[in-house]
């Protein structure tokens, strides 16, 4: 649906260049919701803006739906536009207008039917939650229902793809949550894809199936929400995840650990809605195993869980390598880790 | 002290002078001065058509008639006036030199306005596909129209200054018989009065012009 290859995107300043993007390549499937995280300056706002051309690469390739956006004339690259939503951080509104006439614009621009417009503005209003607000003003209204009147603005012309830059980043936890989860339903209802951009892996872990993570210009690491949360590589990526997911044993439970002479310790990675894998539960159970669990730590991503333990295994060595090889073999990750503080 | 030369008749006439004056140069000026700001915005570095080569050329010129006193302005231009209304002297002839005092002012106030415009609602415009001339139309003029009746509200009041001068041309008007009654012949009741009314005039309009803003704003 969106594919980058190659981007490199260099500003130039009065004497001094900034190269905000080295080399960016992506691609995010139809009905993905992708999100892009990174520090401040990592150049997230710049990618974004690539995808419907408000910025155009110094070098590399933006195809859209197909189409190579470089080859595009300026009509055809508005009319492209038109099926591209966008929000904003901070909504971006016409103040001088009433919701209505926010939410309608778009349609003015393509010069469709009073009746048209009457009658989807309506039923986007609906959609979002404000139709009792028509006719009030933006200044008359929290950030939250702001944000669901670019929402509604965005998906006025029918668009296949909705461009997020920071769109919960000035709003409170619950209202972030309230729009996450008006997006994830905006994905559901009308299939449209949506790349998102934040600096909070929360954001991340509620809504999107795919991540990448930017640092300096480029993508250091991607994949499916599972698979980078579950095991971050870089060391970005991993201070990201530990935002939200515990996979590092906490300073305390190190010490304590160290205090009692355990140095050794299985780290278990479990994808699934119990809390308890049956498998665990098994093992136990029929293979009389000694355990302890040190630590563990379950978060929700997605409609699933994962969960990461830390064991300590009591048993003879022989039943150990046992134990090990039947949890893999039920697709649980397992990995030898040294507490060492 | 109120011994007066001056009638009520030319009290009148001058009002009706001022008004004319002000509000030809004004409708003018607005229309040409209008046009001039919407073009220094949008063809600047960063601007939605950007033509830096029209902007460098326009922006100086602007300057330059903007730096001429008004009473230099109205005799350096003198041969242009009479060869346009066939007249260099009288009210016609001193909207010419106002005209040509007020729209390069027009225009910096309009520019500015429309300036003040957050680069997120162009940003939003330029996501929906809007057309350049869209985009002035449906997002810079409605977002900015508060800030644009200010700006007039504050040009309107410096013609009204201005017209005062174009008494130099005889353009007539309230300011007019401030000089020639008032000033130079002593009749204290003609300067009172045509202050008292300059000075209404000028609180009419401001108070009008901020009423105005303040609606279109809080909407
Ligand atoms: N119009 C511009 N002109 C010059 N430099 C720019 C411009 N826009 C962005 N940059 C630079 O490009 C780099 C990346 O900026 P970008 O806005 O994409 O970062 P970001 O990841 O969105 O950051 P933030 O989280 O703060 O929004 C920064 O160093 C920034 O200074
Ligand atoms: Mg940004």
């Amino acid at each position: 649906m969106i594919e980058l290859q190659d981007i490199h995107k260099v500003y130039e300043k009065k004497k001094s260049e900034v190269h905000a993007l080295k080399g960016i390549n992506l691609k995010i499937d139809k009905g993905d919701i992708f999100g892009v995280i990174g520090y401040s300056g990592a150049g997230k706002s710049t990618l974004v803006r690539l995808v419907n051309y408000l910025e155009r690469p110094t070098k590399g390739d933006v195809i859209v739906d197909g189409k190579y956006l470089a080859k595009q004339s300026a009509k055809a690259l508005r009319q492209i536009k038109k099926e591209i939503g966008m929000i904003f951080q901070h909504f971006n509104l016409l103040e001088s207008k009433t919701i209505f006439q926010n939410v309608a614009m778009p349609l003015i621009l393509s010069k469709r039917s009073k009746q048209e417009i009457k009658q989807r503005v309506t039923e986007l209003l609906d959609f979002v939650g404000l139709k009792d607000k028509a006719s009030h003003y933006p200044n008359e209204l929290s950030g939250g229902q702001k944000q669901r009147v670019g929402i509604a603005r965005a998906l006025a012309s029918n668009p296949k793809i909705l461009l997020c830059d920071e769109a919960t980043s000035a709003l409170d936890p619950q209202t972030t949550q309230s729009i996450l989860d008006l997006l994830k339903r905006v994905n559901e209802k009308y299939g449209i894809t949506i790349l998102l951009i934040t600096h909070e892996m929360s954001v991340i872990q509620k809504i999107c199936n795919k991540v990448a993570v930017m640092e300096q210009g480029e993508i250091i690491e991607q994949g499916s929400v599972l698979e980078v949360f579950g095991h971050p590589k870089h060391k970005t990526t991993k201070n990201f995840v530990q935002t939200v997911v515990k996979t590092e044993l906490p300073e305390k439970i190190k010490q304590r650990l160290t205090d009692k002479g355990i140095d050794r310790l299985l780290k278990l990675e479990m994808v699934g809605t119990e809390a308890m894998p049956p498998i665990l539960v098994q093992l136990i159970r029929d293979d009389q195993i000694q355990i302890t669990i040190e630590f563990m730590d379950m978060t929700e991503i997605q409609d699933t869980n994962l969960a990461i333990w830390y064991l300590h295994f009591d048993g003879e060595e022989s039943k150990r390598e046992k134990v090990i090889a039947n949890l893999e073999q039920h697709g649980v990750r397992i990995e030898e880790v040294s507490v060492g503080v | 002290m109120f011994e007066t030369n001056i009638t009520l008749q030319q009290f009148l006439d001058g009002i009706q002078d001022t008004l004319y004056m002000v509000g030809m140069s004004l409708l003018v000026g607005t229309i040409i001065g209008a046009i001039l700001g919407i073009i220094l915005v949008v063809t600047q570095r960063g601007g939605i058509i950007p033509v830096p080569i029209l902007y460098a050329v326009l922006n100086p010129i602007i300057n330059l008639i903007r730096s001429v006193p008004f009473i230099i302005l109205i005799v350096a231009i003198m041969p242009f006036t009479r060869q346009l209304v066939g007249t260099a002297i009288g009210t016609t002839a001193a909207i010419v030199p106002l005209i040509i005092y007020i729209t390069p002012f027009i225009a910096r106030l309009v520019e500015n306005s429309l300036l003040e415009v957050g680069s997120g609602i162009i940003e939003a415009a330029e996501s929906m596909g809007a057309t350049p001339l869209q985009i002035i139309r449906y997002f810079l003029l409605p977002e900015a129209f508060g800030s644009l009746i200010l700006s007039l509200t504050t040009a309107t009041i410096s013609l009204i200054g201005a017209t005062a001068m174009a008494g130099a041309v005889g353009g007539g008007g309230i300011g007019d018989i401030a000089i020639i009654y008032g000033y130079q012949r002593y009749d204290n009741f003609a300067m009172i009065s045509t202050v008292i009314i300059l000075v209404i005039f000028v609180q009419v309009i401001q108070s009008t012009g901020n009423k105005l803003a303040r609606l279109i704003r809080r909407s």
